[in-house]
C-alpha cells in the first residue's frame, strides 16, 4: 500500500505560503512586558449600539485572549461582560471572534493587535455574551436522545467502533458555537430553514448511533433543513475540538435522510441518477430534473445562456451519452443508493 | 511536463470556455495533457454524502486512469480536487476499502495502487511551472489590471486536507496575479463560498451569498474577478444578472478562470481564451490584451 506522503497535507506543498501566524510563531512575536492592543465591541445588548473600546494591555508569556480579557476586567473595564468557566476547552463557554475568526478565548494565543467581538448569527446580551437559546431550542426539539427500537441485549452491547465512528466524532463537541458563527447559511437567518452546524453535530450524537430508533431519527431529520449546507467547510476550520463536521456527521446525517426520507434528498438522487446514466452530468438536465418545469419560467436566464452558448437543449433532451458513460452505469448501475 | 488531465463535468458543459482556454495556455506553458475522456463525474458534493460506496469507485477510477498513464493528474475544478483527494486518502488509509473499490475495477481492467499525484492548475503554475519561469513566459504583463482573487472553499478547506490555520492565509492567487502584471486587491469574500452547491435545487442561497462577495470586490476596486473553480465561476458570472436583481444595484463584474487569466499576459487573445463566452462581458479585461503583432 503506497503512503499519502505524495498528498498535500501541508499548505507549504502548494506553493499556499500562510501568512506566519500559527500558535508557535504568534507565542514568539511578542516579548514579556510588551503591550497588546484589543479592541473590543461592547454593546448593552438588545438593539444597543455598539461601540469599539480600546485596551492596552502588558503582554505576559503565554498569553491567552481569556488572559487579556482577565486583565481588562480586573484593571480597566470592571463592567466588562463576557463569559469562561473552565478555562481549559472544555465547557465550550468563552468563544469569542477574534480578528474575524472564531476561537476559544481559553485556548487561543493573543495577537499584537487584536479586534475581539461576540459570535455572530446569536443575539448579543451584552458585550461578548452571546444568547444560546436559539440553539438550544432548536437542539431541544431533535428529542436529541437514544430510544432503542430493540431490546437492550444486555453489557457488553455489540457495538463496533466502525459503527461508532461518526457518532463518536459528533459527541467530542463542546457546544461552543463556534461552527454556529461561522456558518454562512446560518448567517441568512430565516432565509432557509438550515438548523446550522453545531444543532447538526448534537443531533448526529444519537442519530448517528446504530442503535437509535430509525423512526425517530426520520422525524428529526425532516426539520433540519440539511440539504441547505453548502459544504463550505467553515465549521471544521473553526472546530476547537477538531471535529470533521461536514465529512463525518453532516454528510453521513445527508445519507441516513436519502434512505429515510428520501423527498429531502430528491436533488442528489437527481444527480446521481444523471451521472448514472450520462457519466458526466448534464446542468440542463439536472435543473430540469430537480426544479421540474418551473426551470421554464427563468426565460432571460434561458435565453441569456443559450446565446453564449452555455447550455445545450439538444445535448439535454437527446440524453446524449459520454464516452464516460458506461463506466458510470458499471459503478452506478449496480450500488443501491 | 505530461498530465492526466481531468477536466470535470462544468468545464465539458457550462463553462466550456475553460477548457479551451487550459488547452491553450496549457500549450503555451509547455504543459502537455493527457485527456482522460472516459473518466466519470466525481459525484459534485451529492454522491458522497449520499452513496460513498459508488464515490470512492468513481474517483479512485479516475486516479486509477491516470495511474495507467503513468501521470499525475491535473484538475481544473476545486471540487473534483477534494474529492479526488479525500478518495485518495480514504483508498490509502482503509484495506478493505481499496480491495473492494480495485475488485470493482478489475471488471474493466483496472487496478490502483495509491501513486498518482493530484495537483489543480493553479498549484501546477506553483509547483511545475515555477514563479520564475512563468515570470519568464510573460510577454504581455496585465500592468494595472486590479482583480479580486475568488479562491471559493474545496482549494483552500478543510483544514485536515490542506493546512491552513485559517484559510485566509492563502495567497496563491494573488502571487500568480502579482506574477502576471496584476494588482491583487484585499477584499472580504476572497475565500468565501459561492453556494454553488445547493443552487441546482434552490439558487437563493447561492444569489444572497455571492452577491455580498461581488459586491466587496466591486467596492474594493476590482476591475475583474479572477478563480480557479468552474463552479465558482456559475454563480459569479451566470447568475450576475440575478443576484444584481436581488441587490437592486447594477454589478458588471468580469469574471475569468484563472487560465484565462494567465493566457491573457502569455500573450494569447480574448477569442482564443474563449473569454466572450462569459454571460458579464469583459471587455475591460479584454483592453489588457495584447494587441496585433
Amino acid at each position: 500500500m503506497a503512503s499519502s506522503a505524495s498528498m498535500p497535507t501541508t499548505a507549504a506543498r502548494q506553493g499556499q505560503t500562510e501568512r506566519a501566524d500559527t500558535l508557535a510563531l504568534r507565542n514568539a512575536r511578542l516579548a514579556p512586558g510588551e503591550t497588546v492592543i484589543v479592541r473590543i465591541a461592547r454593546a448593552g445588548g438588545a438593539g444597543g449600539a455598539t461601540e469599539q473600546q480600546e485596551f492596552k494591555v502588558p503582554y505576559q508569556k503565554w498569553m491567552r485572549v481569556l488572559d487579556a480579557l482577565n486583565w481588562i476586567a480586573e484593571n480597566a473595564a470592571t463592567d466588562l461582560a463576557y463569559r469562561w468557566y473552565c478555562g481549559s476547552k472544555m465547557c465550550g463557554t468563552c468563544a469569542v471572534r477574534m480578528n474575524g475568526r472564531e476561537v476559544l478565548a481559553c485556548w487561543e494565543a493573543v495577537e499584537p493587535e487584536m479586534t475581539i467581538e461576540p459570535l455572530r448569527n446569536l443575539p448579543v446580551v451584552r458585550d461578548l455574551v452571546v444568547d444560546r437559546s436559539p440553539y438550544e431550542k432548536k437542539v431541544a426539539s431533535f428529542e436529541p436522545w437514544l430510544r432503542r427500537s430493540e431490546t437492550y441485549p444486555g453489557f457488553p452491547e455489540p457495538l463496533s467502533h466502525k459503527q461508532m465512528k461518526n457518532a463518536s466524532k459528533a459527541l467530542d463537541c463542546i457546544s461552543c458555537m463556534c461552527c454556529y458563527s461561522a456558518c454562512p447559511v446560518i448567517r441568512l437567518g430565516d432565509f432557509t430553514d438550515f438548523a446550522g452546524p453545531a444543532p447538526l453535530v448534537q443531533l448526529g450524537q444519537t442519530a448517528l448511533d446504530p442503535r437509535n430508533d430509525q423512526r425517530r431519527v426520520a422525524v428529526a431529520l425532516a426539520q433540519t433543513g440539511i440539504f441547505n449546507c453548502v459544504s463550505c467547510y467553515k465549521c471544521e476550520e473553526v472546530c476547537p475540538a477538531g471535529i470533521p463536521i461536514v465529512s463525518q456527521v453532516i454528510e453521513p446525517l445527508k445519507a441516513k435522510a436519502a434512505v429515510l426520507v428520501p423527498a429531502m434528498a430528491h436533488h442528489a438522487l437527481a444527480l446521481r441518477a444523471i451521472v448514472a446514466a450520462r457519466g458526466r452530468v448534464d446542468p440542463g438536465a439536472l435543473v430540469l430534473r430537480v426544479q421540474g418545469l418551473g426551470a421554464l419560467s427563468r426565460l432571460r436566464r434561458i435565453l441569456r445562456l443559450l446565446v453564449r452558448g452555455k447550455i445545450s437543449p439538444l445535448r439535454t433532451l437527446l440524453a446524449l451519452k459520454t464516452a464516460a458513460a458506461a463506466p458510470a452505469r458499471r459503478i452506478l448501475g449496480r450500488v443501491p443508493p | 511536463m505530461k498530465f492526466a488531465y481531468y477536466p470535470g463535468c462544468s468545464a465539458r458543459s457550462t463553462c466550456a470556455e475553460l477548457n479551451v482556454a487550459t488547452h491553450r495556455v496549457a500549450a503555451k506553458l509547455g504543459l502537455e495533457l493527457v485527456q482522460l475522456e472516459s473518466a466519470t463525474c466525481t459525484g459534485a458534493r451529492e454522491l458522497r454524502a449520499i452513496d460513498p460506496a459508488a464515490f470512492y469507485a468513481l474517483n479512485v477510477r479516475i486516479l486509477a486512469l491516470a495511474e495507467r498513464e503513468g501521470l499525475p493528474l491535473m484538475t481544473i475544478c476545486n471540487t473534483c480536487t477534494l474529492n479526488v483527494l479525500d478518495a485518495h486518502a480514504a483508498f490509502v488509509s482503509d484495506r478493505d476499502l481499496a480491495a473492494s473499490v480495485n475488485a470493482r475495477l478489475a471488471e474493466e481492467g483496472l487496478q490502483y495502487s495509491g501513486r498518482t499525484k493530484i495537483s489543480h492548475f493553479l498549484w501546477v503554475l506553483h509547483e511545475d511551472i515555477g514563479e520564475q519561469r512563468l515570470r519568464r513566459l510573460v510577454t504581455n504583463p496585465l500592468t494595472g489590471l486590479s482583480v479580486a482573487a475568488f479562491y471559493g472553499c474545496h482549494i483552500t478547506r478543510p483544514p485536515g486536507r490542506y493546512g491552513f490555520v485559517d484559510s485566509r492565509n492563502n495567497t496563491a492567487l494573488e502571487t500568480i496575479a502579482r506574477i502576471l502584471g496584476c494588482l491583487p486587491i484585499e477584499y472580504s469574500g476572497r475565500t468565501e463560498c459561492c453556494g454553488f452547491h445547493t443552487a441546482a435545487a434552490d439558487e437563493g442561497v447561492a444569489i444572497k451569498l455571492t452577491g455580498q462577495h461581488i459586491l466587496a470586490a466591486k467596492t474594493g476596486g476590482a476591475q475583474t474577478m479572477v478563480t480557479p473553480c468552474p463552479l465558482c465561476h456559475t454563480v459569479l458570472d451566470g447568475f450576475q444578472r440575478e443576484i444584481e436583481d436581488d441587490l437592486e444595484q447594477k454589478l458588471d463584474m468580469p469574471v475569468l478562470h484563472l487560465p484565462q487569466l494567465v493566457g491573457l499576459a502569455l500573450g494569447l487573445t480574448p477569442d482564443e481564451l474563449n473569454i466572450d463566452r462569459h454571460m458579464i462581458p469583459a471587455e475591460v479585461v479584454s483592453a489588457y490584451a495584447a494587441g496585433p503583432s
